[in-house]
């Protein structure tokens, strides 16, 4: 195997100082050493182990690794910075694209194009010696889009699984769940929960353990949402509609909302029809929307606990989401957090030291990495980052929290902070533009006393909009620069 | 004979005050009376002919008359020279006889009969009106034309009853030709062979027989005394019809300015009531006012940009593209248009023509226009470009001129960085243009997006520079990446990260013609192929005849099965070779796969389905396939030793399976309690 015994730190973009230590900083494990041919028909993974990073899953200090070629592997001792001193232990094999790894007592449960498998290891050799079906049910028409992630538990031990519609050749999207979401019955059986869905390849619970998906966007999905996930509800694709038609539907829509009219208004077509608790802004936040891992670490990882990260896949970047809730609905704002990935960021870990391993893959799509699939670490430095923390909805206007106290005279400038708002057609098409953008004036910023809350007026706040505010030269106490300087909320309600 | 008119050709029912059919006044315009859309009905009904001033690049025109009598059917004409509206509703065609005596109208159709030389048509020899069907709807035609299942659109030019009107062979003949009768491009010559052209005549005549050798012949028209022709042809002469259709020997008259507008309500040609001597319009109350609106106001400031939006309204462009954020294919059309679904909409839908002349190479914007095959570098749009070989220069020129974009920045001159141009196109390292780019001959290496190698011939290098900043910008939804995101280079190591001397030496590479990017893969292959040598070998996969959730197990002895994961039971056993796991593991979209050894036996299906489990592995690593079935448990054990395969099969409760073995094997059969074995040999 090819390893690079150069250990990369790659410093995390810093627009305040290029002499300070970034707040982060980004170790390599495993890069590929063949390139991003990610759409190749002949595409081959180059020397060593093809870390295709798919799933990821700790087991005390070792991370256990599912791979799309079809393995699950151990590695131990990953929290070391000297390579040699990292193994890899070959554990499960010939596994059909598996796409999620989650530990269930001693086995872990690793998803498959065609069922939920549960690995285990009898003898105790290290390898496992049982490939057991914890649960199946979908259709597998053979078309390549039609991907399997999962499981993934919540707060009450639903394990959930999310099946993607196919496309292209071979795509039936009419029968077996596709678009929809689900968690592993009693018997073992896929039991359809909510639908909708594109590609929703990535699932995470908050710490309160509701659970969460991402979407991607393309048919149907203007830009990448992020949704609170849970039984009965629409998410607005329409592509698998035929499949309420089966007896085992757990529920009917009442309305089908019609395409080619603004979001807001089509979600007033039927209460099943409910909006993303955040929408990810094409390009400005990224593309494709992965992973979603809930930040939990005492503080370690910075000051965002509570928070979700969402790994993005076309920018090779990591992002970061605050949720409130508000009339008993999850909503919030977005901000960019890391970037410079070498590959298509896809999975997220916390390791158990509190730093995050990040797991790429590139194959079948494209990304600003130009590698084709690594795993990489990201460890907090000593100097903390300096972001937007928390932005908040207010009857108002909006309320922001700084990580650390902020110069008053640097945000209380005109110009300062500039406000649009806008909204997505809903729409079969692949993505959609911002439609009905509009300014808004913004007023009576005030600055809290230990300059750590900054509270501000919105005129025609625009509920179910995203509310896209930019900061221009804000400033900490300390002197230093934003490390971002943009957040996105989407104001599905306006608090009372 | 008369063919039956079939239903989805009845003529749209336009509400009587409809008025002309012009697609893109209705499209964009009929909503509020406009100058603007005033100017669109001033060119495309006809009133420039007379009136002059064209507000659009390529002037309407009438259709030829040539070869009329070869070609459309005399009672056809005669009705709708009496009343357009009743040969074809909506028809542009003003009413030019209401002041005539029926004898003149029939001088004027004798003289109609003597035009062009007479056809005489080659007669295909067969005809399929499902395949014109398909054609019609796949190849673009819908884009200007209700789709078959649609009887009445606002946005399709309505077709005439053609069974009325024409016949096979002649619809074949205009269908091949329609630039030789559609002067004006409003009908634009497309692309078809000669049996895709009798196909969709086939279709649209709902011709059903498979032999055009059996449909109708045109009734003959009646040959014409001389002094009625020449009576016929002073009539035509008089009235100016050679103003809107190219006559042989007959002048046009010179144009009849329009200059006072106080009288327009009165206009002859506009007025409600019909006037003797003057072409009547039975326009809409909309058109009326748009009409007026644009003669009477003051014309706008950039009237390019006007003739621009003016031209792509009245060649009806916007059927298909999109200009300024304007046109493209409408709800009822978008479905239409298909393609290759992994390029996204731009897979399927033209591309846009915003800023197409600063885009283009005029050489090549001429070869596209004039339909030039070889410049068709879409090949996944089914939708087929049409072609104005007559109007390319003039349509060129204009459009280059139109889009010019002055002091657009160029791409870096000189030149010298070839390799790196090499290495950014491709995947080592570079920007993967490749990825998604067919080069040459070379396919990509993923999604079929368009040939690059050489795309020099076509854009403007200045173009070429902004496109790769901003792609987005120009293709709003396009799948390409900005590589140079705010024109910072996302590839740091390649010529210090400098955007303009990557750019450039992208744009030089391709221009120097030689070589191609790195990163083609070689397709030798088989490096992935799967060779049991200790302990059996299982990999998952998609596997013909077998199905989507195919277990393979290979064993060391040369003995491999697939089983079925969807109904638990073994599908195939074959000898030699196991299996090529390359596509299984690592290609995007892997297909069903086959055995590498040649014989192989197919196990006939049970009855009864199981459920499947999952399997343990022994400590050989043989798999003990896991069961559901009915109520209890089954295992079912394979494992190979003397070049035999065996089967175990063992139960809990009740009675044993049934059980169903491949055929041209040699079953041997061990029976225990709760325990069946299988023992596989071949002869």
């Amino acid at each position: 195997m090819e390893v690079k015994h150069l250990l990369l730190a790659i410093a995390v973009f810093s627009s305040a100082n290029a002499e300070e230590t970034p707040p982060y900083r980004i170790v390599e494990l495993i890069s590929a050493s063949s390139p991003s041919d990610s759409r190749s028909k002949e595409w081959k993974p180059g020397d060593g182990i093809p870390m295709e990073v798919s799933g990821m899953e700790w087991i005390g200090d070792t991370l256990a690794v599912a791979i799309r070629k079809g393995e699950v592997w151990m590695i131990d001792n990953p929290l070391s910075e000297d390579r040699d001193k990292i193994g890899y232990r070959l554990f499960a094999s010939g596994l059909h694209e598996p796409l999620g790894l989650t530990l269930d007592g001693k086995d872990l449960l690793v998803s498959q194009r065609a069922e939920i498998t549960r690995l285990q290891d009898n003898d105790g050799d290290g390898i496992a010696d049982a490939y057991l079906t914890e649960c199946d049910g979908w259709n597998v028409s053979g078309n390549y889009h039609a991907y399997a992630y999962g499981p993934e538990r919540d707060g009450k031990g639903n394990l959930w699984v999310s099946l993607n519609l196919g496309m292209g050749p071979l795509a039936n999207n009419s029968i077996g769940w596709r678009g929809w979401g689900g968690v592993i019955g009693e018997e073992g059986q896929f039991t359809p929960k909510s639908f909708g869905m594109r590609s929703p390849s990535g699932l995470g619970a908050n710490r309160e353990g509701d659970m969460f998906f991402s979407d991607q966007q393309g048919t149907w999905i203007p830009t990448t949402p992020i949704y609170h996930l849970r039984p009965g509800v629409f998410y607005g694709n329409q592509e698998s509609l035929e499949t309420l038609k089966s007896p085992d539907s757990p529920f009917q829509m009442s309305a089908i909302p019609k395409p080619n009219q603004p979001y807001p208004k089509a979600l007033q077509s039927c209460p099943e029809f409910v909006p993303p608790a955040v929408w990810l802004p094409y390009n400005k936040m990224g593309r494709s929307a992965t992973d979603i891992q809930v930040i939990d670490q005492n503080g370690k990882f910075g000051p965002f606990d509570g928070q979700l990260l969402v790994g993005e896949f076309t920018n090779s970047s990591v992002n970061r989401v605050f949720l409130e809730k508000i009339d008993g609905e999850y909503q919030g704002a977005c901000f960019p957090f890391l970037k410079d990935f070498p590959a298509a960021v896809i999975r997220l870990s916390f390791a158990p030291d509190g730093s995050l391993f990040v797991g790429m893959t590139n194959r079948g799509w494209s990304s600003l990495g130009n590698r084709s699939y690594g795993l990489h670490r990201v460890i907090p430095s000593k100097v903390p980052p300096f972001a937007i923390q928390e932005m908040r909805a207010k009857p108002d206007g909006f309320e922001l929290r700084f990580t650390e106290p902020i110069d008053p005279d640097s945000i209380t400038r005109a110009g300062a902070l500039e406000m649009t708002s806008y909204t997505y057609q809903y729409s079969n098409k692949y993505g959609g533009n911002e439609i009905q953008t509009k300014p808004h004036e913004l007023s009576g910023v005030e600055v809290s006393d230990n300059g750590l809350l900054v509270r501000f007026q919105v005129r025609e706040l625009r509920p179910l909009y995203v509310h896209e505010l930019r900061t221009k030269g804000i400033q900490s106490a300390r002197g230093r620069a934003l490390d971002h300087p943009d957040a996105f909320y989407t104001l599905n309600r306006i608090p009372k | 004979m008369k063919i039956l008119l079939p239903t989805f050709l009845l003529l749209l029912s336009l509400p009587a005050q409809a008025g002309p059919h012009v697609v893109g006044y209705e499209r964009f315009h009929s909503q509020t009376p406009s100058a603007e859309g005033g100017a669109l009905l001033y060119s495309e009904l006809g009133c420039a002919n007379c009136h002059g001033n064209s507000q659009v690049a390529i002037p309407r025109k009438g259709p030829s008359l040539e070869n009329l009598s070869s070609r459309v059917d005399r009672d056809w004409v005669v009705k709708f020279l009496k009343d357009p509206n009743a040969g074809r509703e909506g028809s542009t065609m003003p009413h030019m006889m209401h002041g005539l005596a029926p004898p003149e109208i029939d001088a004027i159709t004798a003289y109609l009969g003597t035009l062009g030389k007479g056809l005489n048509f080659k007669k295909s020899r067969h005809a399929n009106a499902e395949r014109g069907s398909a054609l019609y709807h796949e190849k673009g035609c819908v884009a200007c034309h209700a789709p078959q299942a649609k009887l009445e659109s606002e946005l399709a030019v309505a077709l005439p009853n053609l069974n009325e009107k024409t016949n096979l062979v002649a619809l074949e003949h205009f269908l091949s030709n329609p630039s030789k009768y559609r002067l004006d491009g409003r009908m634009p010559h497309l692309p078809l062979d000669k049996q895709e052209a009798i196909d969709i005549a086939a279709h649209l005549l709902d011709y059903q027989s498979s032999d055009p050798r059996r449909a109708p012949d045109l009734k003959a028209w009646p040959k014409a005394e001389r002094n009625m022709v020449e009576q016929g042809r002073a009539l035509v002469t008089k009235m100016n019809c050679a103003s809107c259709h190219d006559l042989p020997g007959i002048q046009k008259e010179k144009p009849h300015l329009l200059s006072l507008t106080s009288s327009l309500n009165q206009g002859a040609c506009i007025s409600i009531q019909p006037t003797k001597s003057h072409p009547h319009y039975q326009l809409s109350e909309k058109q009326r006012a748009s009409l007026i609106a644009y003669l009477t106001i003051q014309k706008p400031k950039d009237q390019n940009h006007q003739k621009g939006h003016l031209t792509f309204a009245a060649m009806n462009c916007y059927a298909c593209h999109s200009r300024n954020g304007i046109g493209g294919p409408t709800p009822e059309s978008n479905a239409f248009f298909i393609g290759d679904k992994s390029l996204g909409d731009s897979g399927r839908i033209p591309p846009p023509l915003t800023g197409i002349g600063h885009k283009l190479q005029h050489d090549w914007l001429k070869g596209v226009l004039s339909g030039q095959p070889d410049h068709l570098v879409r090949p996944y749009l089914k939708t087929r470009m049409p072609a104005y070989p007559a109007h390319a220069e003039t349509l060129t020129k204009w459009l280059g001129q139109l889009d010019s974009v002055p002091g657009a920045k160029p791409i870096l001159s000189n030149s010298k960085d070839l390799e790196e141009g090499r290495k950014l196109l491709g995947t080592r390292g570079g920007a993967n243009c490749i990825t998604c780019h067919h080069w040459g001959d070379k396919k990509s290496l993923g999604i079929p997006a368009l040939d690059i190698s050489s795309l020099n011939q076509r854009l403007r290098p200045e173009w070429f520079r902004s496109y790769l900043l901003d792609p987005a910008a120009y293709r709003p939804g396009t799948l390409m990446p900005s590589l140079w995101p705010e024109g910072h280079s996302s590839i740091p190591d390649i010529l210090d990260g400098n955007t303009e001397r990557q750019i450039a030496a992208i744009w030089e590479f391709i221009k120097d013609g030689k070589g191609h990017p790195t990163g083609f893969p070689d397709r030798s292959g088989g490096k992935f192929e799967l060779v049991p040598k200790d302990r059996p070998i299982i990999q998952r996969t998609f596997f013909k005849k077998t199905g989507s959730k195919t277990i393979l197990v290979g064993f060391p002895g040369q003995i491999h099965i697939a089983y079925d994961g969807l109904n638990a039971h073994p599908s195939q056993v074959w000898k030699g070779r196991f299996f090529d796991a390359y596509n299984t593991w690592f290609t995007r979209a892997a297909p069903f796969e086959e055995p590498l050894g040649n014989e192989i036996f197919e196990f006939p299906k049970p009855e009864s389905k199981g459920r499947f489990r999952g399997y343990r592995l022994d400590a050989s690593g043989n798999p003990i396939f896991l069961i559901q079935s009915g109520g209890r448990k089954l295992e079912e054990r394979f494992s190979v030793s003397d070049r035999k395969l065996s089967r175990m099969i063992s139960w809990t409760e009740g009675t044993a399976p049934v059980v169903t073995h491949p055929k041209g094997v040699e079953v041997a059969k061990n029976a225990k309690k709760n325990t069946l074995t299988f023992i596989y040999s071949w002869k």
